[in-house]
Parts: structure tokens; C-alpha cells; sequence
């Protein structure tokens, strides 16, 4: 209602005005990106890996004995691990989902030949070799299809190259070879491989071990256990009872077989944890600024008013002797920050945009959604109208009688 | 148009009272034009933010054109000096910020009139002033004179019943007082009930009667209307 | 006459605690956050050793597939292949030359009450402790002759050493490492440069392996790297094929006389792909590159997109921080005009007015910027709870300190400019006229 007039008092005096528009203006457009930023590292934290995360856990076991039976070793370790009372089931695994450790390979609908192929015509997919446990332990649903049999596990050597018959592969991949039918029973090609492979079961979702990949639900699975300078396994037990089964599985697998280093003991929490930790991290130093900056920026808005406030008492008394009821006094105050928070909001949209375009350039940022903006627009709004009741219920109380005043 | 009886102000602090008027008793007709006087410290300026609504007075009546104003709430005070009281103070009280136009238009907006009506009100009141031509100048451009006339013209804008003016004068050198004098005057010859505070003998003289308050109480009632009689000067 | 102000501005800093109070917590606050984000930034973009900077150099060679680069937009892979990692050693171009990758052993200690336990090795050519100018505490590395003579031999880390030697000088001493016993020749000292630039494509901010280990070992024991080992094509069965297939897994460095060199051992490398082209290999065209420490380290993208946003933010938070300080500032100053007007009209001149509130903006400045340290100190701890993994990449050095004093007095002096200013223009007589 009194908005030009206000305006036009402001015009006058404009270095406060400046100083607050200033501080809204960056306000906004960190905050806005940050929100944005925030919300993507939420959702990606909050993608399911697709395994039963709460009920299992890894350990390794590293031989060192001259002679040592690898073959064996494992076929004993899994038995015991297996008959241990409360395991639900366990599989040698050769890398882990959101470990940031794995194998990638291509897999294509025909066979790949290094030379002529096109980056485009194979699918990078993660894979993971386990047995025909692999598939209970780690917990994932098979939509379509089956599991390995037993008789189809082979053993994989240090530096044997080709790949089994059999493949499990995750939708997500299956959707991307085959996009129109079904995966199972199709044959599919790995790098150097003419004769390929047959896809037996598509599961789900499982996620692969690095989780800033692009192709992070392209996994598969191969029925193989490999017989490396180190064996990983992966336990799983009832989540309540992990703890426990962490201490008496690394036990026992010490007891049965002294000839190796068991070691590498995490359970899944660890794993997630140190797989986002970075994301987390990020999520929290970001969510410190824009708290730090709205405190700030309302402290700003407070000490600035106040400072007004104190400036106009005379005004605030003539206003009053003039006919102001204290609602319009408190008006005044609110429409007054209102105009300098919607000048900053101005400049700060454009900033919002400036700092996304760079973030975008320099770091391949994703264009900021639209309604980040006018949210982060409505919280400044919000704030500034917030900080400036203190100071405005102050000026609202200033007698009319300081209008006849003499000083 | 004013009637004050019994009507008392206290001031206190956690220490001491203060009897700023006592037993108060006034009767201002409509279209008086009179003057206040008293020596400093006398109850003048608690006299003018009682009877401006800028305070509440402690106990006895007070009827501003037949209302009872102690029983109104602030808001309704508000209103009430919006509506039916012009205020000239001694150092001008106009908005630096504001150029004339806007400082007439204060109270004006206050009163919620339509953007027309409100133009029309202050051109008016700044021709009226003399100041007609220079509306979007800031009050720091123009001398004291033309800045006091500048704050008639606000509260003449409103069309005021009861026009307060506190040491109208008191910045402003003679010639420029015998100016603001004289326009106050026509403005009461044209039906405007002026009260007006001073210690200046020369200007309660030309006032229609005299009111002297001492220690918070009248002294002097006078109840006829003297017309432009010299008083006596009075400490 | 300072000590006049100073006193002057502690007196009205006193006056209005909740006042200095913000500003100085806005200083504070700004501070400790660029200075937190600006210390893991510092540390994750310095070069560990500028002083070769001109002299160590990254061979790589584009081995590639012919139908994509190693990686967006035309980058040759980061990793050598063996043959073209002995192909450098073999040529004598360089002076130093370091071909190295990591693997794990299990190490058995003489005392069999003490379980086995697992190290992380390097297994790299001799040349890497003079290159890299690794601190020894105890000996030193292996000789020429004993990695020609494929002895086993070890260098151990400071850490290594003191769970295996209890600390002791343990040169000469023997350690059952993979199931051989090994002479250990030298002791490393304190040593982790930030970023580990000698290896970074296995994490740039990685602790550096156990021990150190002849590559030729690695080879012998026929052994791939347990971090990285690219292929682009199948390498064919057996050991022997691995070495000869076009999978990158080595780390290589080469060391050269001067700066001067540089173009000449780029040239020998193009000479050399030219050579491998008529041979089948190298299909891709010519991308070879030589770069530089520098000039790898960014070329890797070391730092972390997350902490270049972390400083752009923080410092952004900064600038908020202090056009609050500067409006605070400016309101305090003003709302002391009758103050000012009076020592003017007493005879102070702008110059006097000038610094008397500057030396009050200053003081804000020193004790914003002390607040600022410790709330960085603070937030360095947060960081280290937050990301886990790198302590050294969230420790306040000297040099960061004074940054951090340096940039609170500038930012606070930067900030008092403009209310110092507005404080002088206050006319000496109009103040002295009551209103």
C-alpha cells in the first residue's frame, strides 16, 4: 500500500539498503544451490544397493603357507562357514557392491572385437563371481529365470581369460542389451569372447562397487569362484545377530586353517558408510553453511533495523502523532524490509543462476530444477520478515510524545 | 471542540512521581485560536501531548469534540488525531527521506483516501503554503521558514477541526515567525480551532485569548474572547 | 597516540558487548569457514616437491583402442603397459626412471606366538628413493647390482618398522615376507607427501604402502597390481601374454637432467610409438605427453570437485559475513556522530577521526580472526569426522595460520574501510546543534 513512498525514502539512504540486498543476494543463491546440491546427494545415498545391506558381512583370507591349497581351502572354509549355526548362507564374491573396488567388462548382444567395435555397441557392466550361493547371500531377487546350479561353478585362475556359459544379469542391463524382450535365455558377449554367454536369471537390482558410476545398476553375475592370492567372502546372518556372527565367523575361520591371514572383517555399514562418506560429508558441511548463512543474514537483518529504528524515533514519533496506529509503524517496518529483500531476491535470482551455470561448466553440475529458486526466494522472504519483528515491535512501541520532543 | 476537567498527568519512575497537570480544567471553543503559555517545565508540553492524544492522561475527563477520549484505544486515538487534529511542532518534525509531496502525504495515507483525492489534498495545502511549486524537493533543500510551512501544509491537508501547534515559532527567525504567524491566523479566521504553545509574549498576544499554566494548573482562565488584547508578559 | 586509540577502542567495544559480540562472530564465522575449506584445498592441490617440479616427469603413451580414448575428451591412459615401461627403462633416455605398482604379501614374524600378518607393497625399480628423495632414518635403498641380481630385498616404512623392529635400526636384519626371507636395506622416515603424487591412480590421498619391494620380484613371482589394470582388449592367457598385451597397470616416472630435456625425451617417446606403429601397435594417432608434476596433478584432477565447491561456498559465506560486519560497523560509527563531531569540532582531523575508528575496525579484525582459527581448527576436526579418511588433508599449518590472521585483518580492515570513511565525513559544527 505504501510501497513507493517507502521506496523512494529508501533511495535516499541507500548504503543499508545495499548492505542487506548484498547479503540476500548471495544468501539466496547459496542457498539454492545448495538445497539442489543437497537433494541430489540424498537421493543418490539413498539408492538400494539391492542386497540384504543389514544382514551381511565380508572377511578375507589371505594365504601365506608354501603349498597352500586354494581350491580346497575355499570348499572348506565355505562348509564350515556354512554349517556355522545362524549364517543364513555365505559365497566367495570377488568384489563387493559399493566397495569402490571391482571388474568392469563390456558385454554386447554379438561378439566384440577390440579393434572394430564402437564404444557404443557394449554395455560396461560390473561383474561379480560367485558360486550358487551368490544369489541367496547376497540377498537379491531373481525376477525372471533361475540361479546357478552347482555343477555349472568352475574355477577361475590368476590369469585364466574366458567366461562361463552361464550369466545372472540385473534388469537395468537386461533392459539396456535386450530392450524389447525378454533377457533370459539370449546370449550375450563379453570382451575377446566369441562363443558368450547365457543369460539364465535376471535379478532385480544390484548395484555395482563404484557407486559414482553412471552404469551403477549394470551388474552380473558369473558362476566361478576364483582362486586368487586372496579369497573374499561374503556372510549373511539375521541382522540383529551380525555383531555377534562377525566375531565368532573370523574365529573360526582363524581356528579351522592357520596356514593364511584372515582378514578384512566389515560389515555392510562400514561399507555404505565409507562409500558415501564423501556425499555425506558434502550433505553436512552444506547444510552447516546455509544454517550459518540464514543466522547471519537474519543477525544482519536484526542489527540493521534495529539500527533504523533507533535512527527514526523522531519519525516513528511524528508518524505516530500524525495518525500511524502501531500496526502501520510495524507495517512500515515489515513492507520496508520486504522491498530491500525483494531487491536483493532480484539480484540474488540472477546470482542463483550465475553460480549454477558455473557450477555446471566447471563441474558438470546439473542445471538447477526450477523451483529452487522461488523456494529459496519464499525462505529468504520468510527470514528477512522474521528477523525484522523485533526491531519493528520496538519501533511500534515508541511513544507519539517524541514528536514534541525537543531533542 | 475541547473540554478538559479535573484532568491529571502523572509521571512515574520506579523512584519518584511527577505531577505534570493537576486538576486540569479547560474549555477551548470551536474556532478559538488560543495561546499556552507558562514558564519551562510548567506542564505546556504534557497540556499538548494530552490534549494531542500523544498521551493518556492519568485521571478526570477529556471530551475532544463531545468524545470521551479516555476511553478510546490506541487505535481509536490514532484515528482520532488522523482525523480531526493537525499537528505543528517546533523543529518541523518533517521525513528527511521524504520530498513535500510525501511528507504531506503522510498522514494521508495514514487516513486511507483514494491516490486522486490525496494528490488533489496536498496540492492544494502546499499552494496554499506557497510552496506549490517546489513539491519534489527534500525538506533539507528549503530554510526553516518554508520547512515549518511545508509541516502546516501537512496538517492542513487533513482538514483538520483542532489545529496543535507547539513553539511553531521557536526555530525561526522573526520574519520568518511573523510568516507562519500570519498563516495561522488566516487558517483560523477560516474556521480552524488553533491551540498553539509558546513562551513568546509578542505571539500569545496576537492569540484571541490566553491560557497561562503554572506548575500543571491554569491560572488564568480567561473566559472571554480577547480580541488581539496585549497580556502581559509572564516569566 | 595508537595506544590513545587503542584504548578509545576498547572502551567503545565495551560499551555495546552484544554489538562487537556479532561482529566479531560474523568475522569468526566467515573465517573458519574459507580458512576450513581453503587448508583441505591448499593441501589437496600442493605439489609435494616443487623443487623437481622441472625434472620429474609422467611418460604416456596412447596404447588405446582404436574406437575410444582411454578417457573424455582424448586422454592417453594414465598407466604404462610392461613393454612399454621396460622399453623406457631399456633406452637410457632418462636419467631416473621409476616403473612401480602395488600388490599385498602376508609377512611372518620370526616369533610364531604373533599372527601373520598382511603389508602393502611397492615393488618399483631402485631408481624411485633418489627420484622422490625419500627421507631414510635407517640405510638406505637397494643397490643396482642387488636388483640386477634379483635379491630379496625390502625397504620399510617408518610404521612397519616399528611393529616388526619395535623401531631398532633393523638394516641387515631379515623378514619373512611371502613366504622368502628378505634383507631389509633401509628404513623410510616420516614420509607422505599430499597428494601422493608418485601414485595417484590408486587415490591420490592413499597412505603410502608398508614396504618397498624390487619390481623384478613382482614380475618373478609373476603378480598383477592390486589396484589398477586397464584393459582395452583381451590380454591372452598366461603370464607371458600379460606382459606382452596392451593392458596398462605400471606406474612410470622418469627423471631428466633439466627442464631442457623435456623435448627431447618427448621426442624419443614419439620416435619410439612410430617405431611400435610399424609393429601393429599403437593404433590410435600420435598422443603421446611428458607432463610435468604440476601439470599431472591437475591433469588428473587431484582435487576434489566437492572441495573447489566447498571453497567457492565458503568464501561467498565470507562475503556475507563481512557486509554484515560492514554494516554493523557502519551503525555503531554512526550512531557515535555526536561523539565524532565533537572531537572534530575539537579540533581532530579526518586523518585522526580516520584512524581512531580504523584502529576500532582492527581490533574486531584480530579478535574475529583468532575466533576464526579455532572455529577452523574446529571445523578441520569436523572434517576429518566427516570424510575419515585423510587426516593429513584437514591439518592447520603454519602457513595457514597466518593465512587465516592475514585474511581476518584484511577482511576486517576491508570491511571498517567504508564506515571509517562515513565516520570522518561527519561535519564537525552541524553535530554540535541539537536537532
Amino acid at each position: 500500500m505504501e510501497i513507493r513512498p517507502i521506496f523512494s525514502a529508501l533511495m535516499r539512504n541507500k548504503t543499508g539498503l545495499v548492505l542487506i540486498a548484498l547479503q540476500v543476494a548471495i544468501t539466496l543463491a547459496i542457498v539454492t544451490n545448495s538445497l539442489f546440491i543437497i537433494k541430489e546427494r540424498i537421493e543418490l545415498m539413498n539408492r538400494p544397493s539391492g542386497i540384504d545391506e543389514a544382514g551381511l558381512f565380508t572377511v578375507s583370507s589371505l594365504p601365506f603357507a608354501p603349498g597352500f591349497d586354494r581350491a580346497g581351502s575355499i570348499t572348506q572354509d565355505l562348509a564350515t562357514l556354512r554349517a556355522i549355526p545362524g549364517v543364513i548362507d555365505a559365497t566367495p564374491i570377488n568384489n563387493l557392491p559399493l566397495s569402490g573396488g571391482g571388474w568392469g567388462e563390456g558385454m554386447s548382444t554379438k561378439p566384440i572385437d577390440p579393434n572394430t567395435s564402437k564404444p557404443e555397441d557394449s554395455k560396461g557392466t560390473t561383474i561379480y563371481m560367485v558360486d550358487d550361493h551368490g544369489v541367496n547371500t547376497l540377498g537379491v531377487n531373481i525376477v525372471e529365470g533361475r540361479n546357478f546350479n552347482p555343477d555349472e561353478i568352475t574355477d577361475r585362475n590368476e590369469r585364466d581369460n574366458g567366461w562361463p556359459q552361464q550369466v545372472i544379469i540385473t534388469q537395468a542391463l537386461a533392459k539396456e542389451l535386450f530392450p524389447d524382450e525378454s533377457a533370459v535365455g539370449k546370449r550375450v558377449f563379453m570382451s575377446n569372447d566369441s562363443t558368450g554367454s547365457v543369460v539364465v536369471g535376471v535379478l532385480e537390482r544390484l548395484q555395482a562397487p563404484w557407486v559414482n558410476w553412471n552404469g551403477v545398476e549394470r551388474a552380473t553375475l558369473v558362476p566361478q569362484r576364483v582362486l586368487w592370492s586372496s579369497t573374499r567372502y561374503l556372510v549373511r546372518v539375521k541382522p540383529a545377530e551380525r555383531d555377534a556372527m562377525m566375531k565368532t565367523v573370523e574365529a573360526k575361520l582363524g581356528e579351522i586353517n592357520t596356514g593364511r591371514i584372515v582378514r578384512g572383517l566389515r560389515d555392510y555399514g562400514e561399507i555404505r558408510k565409507s562409500a558415501y562418506s564423501r556425499d555425506n560429508a558434502m550433505t553436512v558441511i552444506l547444510i552447516s553453511v546455509i544454517v550459518g548463512l540464514l543466522v547471519i543474514t537474519g543477525l544482519g537483518i536484526i542489527g540493521m533495523a534495529s539500527f533504523w529504528v533507533t535512527q527514526r524515533v523522531k519519525q516513528i514519533g511524528t508518524r505516530r502523532a500524525l495518525g500511524a496506529r502501531k500496526f502501520d509503524i510495524l507495517r512500515y517496518f515489515q513492507v520496508e524490509n520486504f522491498i530491500i529483500t525483494s531487491i536483493g531476491l532480484a539480484a540474488g535470482i540472477l546470482l542463483s543462476y550465475g553460480f549454477n551455470i558455473w557450477l555446471m561448466q566447471v563441474f558438470d553440475a546439473e542445471r538447477l530444477a526450477w523451483y529452487y529458486v522461488p523456494i529459496g526466494a519464499v525462505c529468504v522472504w520468510a527470514l528477512g520478515q522474521l528477523a525484522v519483528v523485533g526491531p519493528a515491535t520496538r519501533a511500534a512501541r515508541v511513544s507519539p510524545s517524541v514528536a514534541t520532543r525537543s531533542v | 471542540m475541547l473540554t478538559m476537567q479535573h484532568l491529571s498527568k502523572v509521571y512515574r519512575t520506579h523512584l519518584i512521581e511527577t505531577h505534570a497537570l493537576r486538576d486540569f480544567n479547560l474549555h477551548v471553543s470551536e474556532g478559538e485560536f488560543v495561546a499556552v503559555t507558562g514558564p519551562s517545565g510548567s506542564g505546556k508540553t504534557t497540556f499538548l501531548n494530552l490534549a494531542g492524544l500523544l498521551e493518556t492522561h492519568s485521571s478526570g475527563t477529556y471530551l475532544l469534540d463531545g468524545v470521551d477520549v479516555s476511553k478510546l484505544d490506541d487505535n481509536a486515538r490514532s484515528r482520532l488525531r488522523n482525523e480531526k487534529i493537525g499537528f505543528i511542532f517546533q523543529s518541523f518534525n518533517l521525513i528527511p527521506d521524504l520530498n513535500l509531496f510525501d511528507n504531506v502525504d503522510v498522514p494521508l495515507r495514514y487516513r486511507k483516501f483514494p491516490a486522486a483525492e490525496r494528490k488533489r489534498r496536498i496540492e492544494h495545502a502546499l499552494t496554499r503554503v506557497g510552496l506549490g511549486s517546489r513539491m519534489r524537493h527534500y525538506p533539507s533543500e528549503l530554510s526553516g521558514g518554508q520547512q515549518q510551512r511545508v509541516a502546516i501544509a501537512r496538517a492542513l491537508a487533513g482538514e483538520p477541526r483542532l489545529l496543535l501547534a507547539d513553539e511553531p515559532t521557536g526555530n525561526l527567525d522573526s520574519l520568518m515567525a511573523r510568516g507562519v504567524m500570519e498563516l495561522m491566523e488566516e487558517i483560523n479566521a477560516q474556521g480552524t480551532t488553533i491551540i498553539m504553545v509558546t513562551h513568546d509574549p509578542e505571539l500569545a498576544a496576537r492569540a484571541q485569548r490566553n491560557v497561562h499554566i503554572i506548575d500543571g494548573q491554569v491560572t488564568d482562565l480567561g473566559d472571554e474572547p480577547r480580541l488581539r488584547e496585549p497580556v502581559a508578559a509572564v516569566g | 597516540m595508537f595506544a590513545y586509540y587503542l584504548r578509545l577502542a576498547v572502551l567503545s567495544l565495551k560499551r555495546n558487548k552484544v554489538l562487537t559480540g556479532l561482529m566479531v562472530a560474523a568475522i569468526g564465522l566467515g573465517i573458519g569457514a574459507s580458512m576450513t575449506s581453503l587448508t583441505v584445498f591448499y593441501l589437496m592441490s600442493g605439489n609435494p616437491i616443487p623443487h623437481k617440479n622441472d625434472v620429474l616427469f609422467v611418460p604416456q603413451l596412447d596404447n588405446w583402442s582404436p574406437n575410444q580414448p582411454f578417457d573424455e575428451p582424448n586422454e592417453p591412459p594414465n598407466m604404462l603397459t610392461y613393454r612399454d615401461a621396460m622399453a623406457i627403462v631399456e633406452s637410457k633416455q632418462a636419467k631416473r626412471v621409476a616403473i612401480a605398482f602395488t600388490n599385498f604379501f602376508p609377512v611372518e614374524p620370526d616369533n610364531k606366538e604373533i599372527k601373520p600378518e598382511m603389508v602393502t607393497s611397492r615393488l618399483t625399480t631402485g631408481d624411485f628413493f633418489a627420484m622422490f628423495e625419500t627421507p631414510f632414518r635407517y640405510g638406505g635403498g637397494w643397490s643396482a647390482q642387488q636388483e640386477a641380481d634379483d635379491q630379496r630385498v625390502v625397504v620399510l616404512s617408518k610404521a612397519t618398522n616399528e611393529k616388526f623392529f619395535g623401531g631398532s635400526d633393523s638394516v641387515g636384519k631379515r623378514m619373512r615376507i611371502n613366504g622368502e626371507e628378505f634383507t631389509v636395506t633401509g628404513v623410510l622416515d616420516d614420509w607422505q607427501p599430499t597428494p601422493k603424487f608418485f601414485d595417484i591412480t590408486s587415490g591420490p590421498f592413499e597412505e603410502n604402502e608398508d614396504v618397498y619391494m624390487p619390481f623384478r620380484y613382482g614380475i618373478e613371482k609373476e603378480l598383477q597390481s592390486s589396484s589398477n589394470n586397464n584393459c582395452w582388449k583381451d590380454a591372452g592367457d598366461g603370464y607371458q601374454a600379460w606382459l606382452e598385451s596392451e593392458c596398462v597397470w605400471l606406474v612410470g616416472w622418469v627423471e631428466l637432467e633439466n627442464a631442457g630435456d623435456h623435448d627431447r625425451f618427448l621426442g624419443w617417446m614419439n620416435s619410439y610409438v612410430e617405431e611400435q606403429k610399424k609393429l601393429g601397435r599403437f593404433p590410435r594417432p600420435m598422443n603421446n605427453r611428458l607432463d610435468n608434476v604440476g601439470q599431472w596433478l591437475e591433469n588428473q584432477k587431484v582435487v576434489r570437485r566437492d572441495t573447489q565447491v566447498q571453497v567457492a561456498l565458503s568464501f561467498g559465506f565470507l562475503a556475507v559475513c563481512l557486509i554484515n560486519t560492514v554494516g554493523m560497523l557502519l551503525a555503531k560509527f554512526l550512531g557515535r556522530s555526536g561523539e565524532i563531531g565533537l572531537r572534530r569540532a575539537l579540533g581532530a582531523s579526518k586523518r585522526q577521526v580516520f584512524a581512531q575508528f580504523l584502529t576500532e575496525a582492527a581490533i574486531v579484525g584480530v579478535a574475529g580472526g583468532l575466533l576464526g582459527l579455532v572455529l577452523a581448527w574446529a571445523g578441520l576436526a569436523g572434517v576429518r569426522q566427516l570424510y575419515g579418511e585423510f587426516e593429513r588433508l584437514s591439518q592447520l599449518d603454519v602457513p595457514m595460520v597466518l593465512t587465516a590472521i592475514g585474511l581476518a585483518i584484511a577482511s576486517a580492515i576491508v570491511a571498517g574501510l567504508l564506515p571509517t570513511w562515513r565516520a570522518c565525513q561527519v561535519a564537525p559544527a552541524v553535530q554540535l546543534k541539537s536537532h
